[in-house]
């Protein structure tokens, strides 16, 4: 059985040079393009600019510092992180947070899961799960101690974290997740 | 689902960037083109893929390039301005014996790689070129000033 092939007739639609080749040039459009072009570059150049300085993490501009008011804890982290990245927040302890050989240390739950914590270091003597976070117990001589946490951010977003030695100051920061 | 968005946003941005780098001349792969494509295509993977390495993850990422693909394709295909903002339009470099300069720079053309196009085709000399058309595959036709009359 044959099969009806659908067909149109030829008409003349590319636009002609000099009403003699066909070529489809199309300058007005090419002027704007270009024009555009200029943009798509600047604003790439903007973008790798912005990323060397760190707007989107893993620069100086990432880097933040924080110290509670009775210079408990001084806290150094990145404002920007990116997702699945890892990074490091160091925790300062202040003279005043050592109390009989230990450091204790709460911190809220967005720090776990969200900010995605994958181990502290030094190993804390008891983690106690509880008050929305988890309360570390690090064993301690002297000051300055420090202690760190090996973040790895599980999704996007802007998540608040707190930090608080338990009858200090709590010292609250925000981090910027980037895709 | 991460794989699909980020393979689509990839897709974008690789086409983008593709586009603006603009057509140089001659139709064929020279090695820029492949250190461009295989550091684009590498990086771009890199976040497409993220942790999963799974042959599902790699199925679906493949899936949504190729679905992403023939999106393109039919808008092309079915209005006629996407087509040029996408692939762009033809441009003339050379009009009955006056080079378009001001095309052939932003074009980053130079009048050797016409004379190349032109000896490919059996033109031996730039008076015998009635019309040099930089085509949209970034290659260059020739037409001949005897052909056309």
């Amino acid at each position: 059985m044959p099969v009806n092939v659908p067909t149109k007739p030829v008409e003349d639609t590319v636009p002609k040079v000099n009403d003699e080749v066909a070529v489809g040039s199309d300058l007005e459009f090419q002027y704007r393009w270009w024009k555009f072009e200029r943009i798509v570059w600047t604003f790439f150049l903007l973008i790798v600019i912005a990323d060397v300085l760190g707007v989107f993490g893993r620069g100086p501009l990432a880097k933040a510092h924080a110290r509670s008011k009775d210079g408990t804890i001084d806290l150094q982290y990145e404002r920007v992180e990116r997702f699945s990245t890892p990074s490091i927040m160091t925790v300062k302890f202040g003279p005043n947070a050592i109390r009989d050989g230990k450091i204790q240390l709460w911190v809220s739950q967005s720090v776990i899961k969200q900010l995605g914590n994958q181990r502290v270091v030094p190993q804390p003597l008891i983690s106690t799960v509880g008050q929305d976070g988890i309360l570390y117990t690090f064993p301690a001589a002297s000051a300055p101690a420090s202690a760190s946490f090996a973040l790895e951010p599980s999704s996007p977003g802007v998540f608040d974290f707190a930090l608080q030695v338990p009858g200090a100051e709590r010292l609250s920061a925000r981090v910027y997740v980037m895709p | 689902m991460a794989t699909i968005i980020h393979a689509v946003l990839g897709y974008i941005f690789l086409l983008l960037s593709v586009r603006v780098l603009s057509r140089r001349p001659g139709a064929q792969l020279t090695l820029f083109e492949f250190v461009l494509i295989f550091l684009m295509g590498g990086v771009i993977i890199l976040a497409t893929m993220g942790d999963d390495h799974s042959e599902t993850n790699a199925v679906c990422a493949v899936l949504v390039v190729g679905l992403m693909h023939r999106l393109v394709s039919y808008v092309k295909s079915r209005f006629p301005r996407w087509d040029e903002w996408l692939d762009g339009v033809p441009l003339v470099l050379l009009e009955q014996g006056k080079w378009q300069t001001d095309v052939m720079n932003k074009m980053r053309v130079q009048d050797t790689d016409v004379m190349a196009a032109a000896r490919e085709q059996g033109v031996r000399t730039l008076e015998q070129i009635k019309y040099a058309v930089l085509e949209r595959n970034g290659s260059i036709s020739i037409i001949q000033e005897k052909k056309s009359q």
